[in-house]
């Protein structure tokens, strides 16, 4: 019986190195490349070089998509983090008929591929006229992080006891300030964490940007492009970057989120 | 919310219902989806990967979030999690870029065969079905596991004593307690991964190829090429179809959210 059991939990143990082995593959082939002189990307490894990374850093495309990707999921990030604070606040404290129906309304984008978000935007704003441009794509990155956003948001908020408010309610604060001044500082960690997390998600979000976007790129765009047309070694230095940056900044939130 | 999200979709439900010459009301796009054999075998298609990977996530991440929960020391949990998940960090499509470099003929894995063997092997997998499998089910099975792991850490750990306690064994407890009790976040991990999957473009370009093309491609190829914005709003519609029927599981999961202190 014990033995059988102690059997069980070694092949659990390499079951799951073994996945986190072929997770991490990818990451390891690519940084490891991104340092190869070779311009083949195949095996053996040449030389070790650092010209992929000078020639990002150089490549006015690379940041331009990079200027338009930080503008763009910054500006997402910061709108999604300040609707979901009052759509989850008005969420958690308010009681009616038809709520399950409005949490449902809120979440229903989780479940709509990227790719029919992007299209019936396009479809649906083009034919009102507008043009496809980075402003599209802030709207409909911001629809596809909302419910992310929202669903942290309520999560912590759900943890600070009522009567914390009520008692301010009580001693003549209004809603507004109460809101304020007691529902804002305790979110302060999860208002970051969301923040962060909404930021990566819209920084790497590639189908959408490419349906409502005309000239300008991002960079997953950029990444896309030089992908599909002909190879460009730097690829795997762009790509080592990024991990590298959404690795900090995922960590981060992560332990904010902890923090609470 | 309403002006950005509900608005285009009804408005792309009318363009899939319109002649494209004359702009009169008709059923005609979908008559020819069904009829062309290009959008019908796409479809399966598309079907056929989206349940392979549940298939895949389900069968590898029920084992890893028992091992994460049960298993493994208490202190490694979060790191095991993290681990888990850092890897999701990285942009979609590179990730996919490099699994190109490592899957394909003059691959990393050829080169390592062909270096401890001498042997020249064709390995004959990237671009075809199978590894558009694989690639969406690594990341079925990150996200399952996930919310597997989110419903097991809440089972009541005096269930689990009272199992053995009463001389029931490993199998009576995963049968009995683990499985029916995780069964939403099995559920919600699915019907995410199955979406996911049926809307997805890059890895079916990037590992699937195009001579077999999804859904997703055929839609992209579709505007990108003949602009012919109501056949690609027809498909697109198909695909909300499939994702209503999708999530009709979750329904009987919603009185479980709520938002509420």
């Amino acid at each position: 019986m014990n033995n059988s059991k102690s059997i069980l939990n070694n092949l659990l143990y390499i079951l799951f190195f073994f996945i986190i082995f072929i997770i991490y593959l990818p990451i390891i082939v690519m940084i490891i490349f991104s340092f190869n002189s070779s311009k083949y990307q195949i095996m053996p490894f040449r030389d070790f070089t650092t010209e992929w990374y000078y020639r990002v850093i150089n490549d006015t495309q690379y940041l331009e998509g990079l200027t338009n990707s930080l503008v763009v999921s910054f500006t997402v990030s910061l709108l999604a983090t300040i609707l979901a604070f009052f759509c989850a606040y008005s969420l958690v404290n308010s009681n009616f008929r038809g709520k399950s129906i409005l949490n449902l309304f809120f979440l229903t984008p989780l479940v709509v591929p990227l790719i029919l978000i992007g299209i019936s935007l396009r479809f649906y704003l083009s034919a009102q006229g507008y043009e496809p441009s980075l402003y599209l794509v802030t709207i409909g990155q911001s629809i596809f992080v909302m419910p992310l956003a929202i669903l942290n948001l309520s999560n912590r908020m759900s943890q600070i006891p009522k009567n914390l408010e009520e008692a301010a309610w009580s001693l003549g604060s209004s809603r507004i300030r109460s809101m304020f001044e007691i529902i804002l500082p305790s979110c302060k960690f999860s208002l970051i964490a969301t923040f962060i997390l909404t930021f990566t998600f819209a920084f790497d979000e590639f189908i959408i940007a490419y349906f409502l976007n005309n000239f300008s790129i991002t960079l997953p765009i950029k990444i896309w492009t030089s992908l599909v047309t002909g190879f460009d070694p730097a690829i795997n230095a762009v790509g080592t970057l990024v991990f590298l940056t959404s690795l900090t900044l995922g960590l981060t939130a992560q332990l904010l989120f902890m923090k609470k | 919310m309403l002006f950005f999200f509900i608005f285009p979709i009804i408005h792309t439900l009318r363009l899939s219902f319109i002649d494209p010459e004359i702009g009169t009301f008709t059923l005609n796009n979908y008559v020819s989806f069904f009829s062309k054999e290009i959008f019908y075998d796409s479809f399966f298609r598309t079907l056929k990967l989206a349940f392979s990977v549940i298939f895949f996530s389900i069968l590898l991440s029920f084992p890893l979030a028992y091992f994460i929960c049960f298993v493994i020391n208490k202190k490694y949990r979060t790191l095991a999690l993290l681990l888990l998940v850092a890897p999701f960090w990285t942009s979609f499509t590179i990730r996919a870029f490099s699994w190109q470099l490592i899957l394909s003929d003059k691959g990393v894995i050829t080169w390592f065969i062909s270096f401890f063997t001498n042997y020249e092997v064709k390995l004959n997998f990237l671009y075809s079905m199978k590894a558009s499998i694989f690639g969406l089910s690594l990341f079925g099975i990150m996200l399952t596991t996930l919310l597997l792991f989110n419903s097991m850490i809440t089972i009541d750990k005096r269930l689990i004593e009272a199992n053995s306690d009463l001389g029931g064994n490993k199998f009576n407890e995963i049968k009995n307690i683990i499985f029916p009790l995780s069964l939403p976040g099995l559920i919600i991990g699915s019907v995410l991964t199955f979406i996911i999957s049926i809307g997805d473009y890059a890895v079916p370009t990037l590992l699937g190829g195009g001579f077999k093309p999804v859904l997703a491609q055929l839609m992209l190829s579709t505007i990108k090429g003949t602009y012919d914005l109501n056949t690609a709003a027809t498909m697109a519609l198909v695909l909300v179809f499939v994702i209503i029927i999708a999530c009709v599981p979750l329904l009987s999961l919603i009185k479980q959210i709520r938002f509420e202190r």
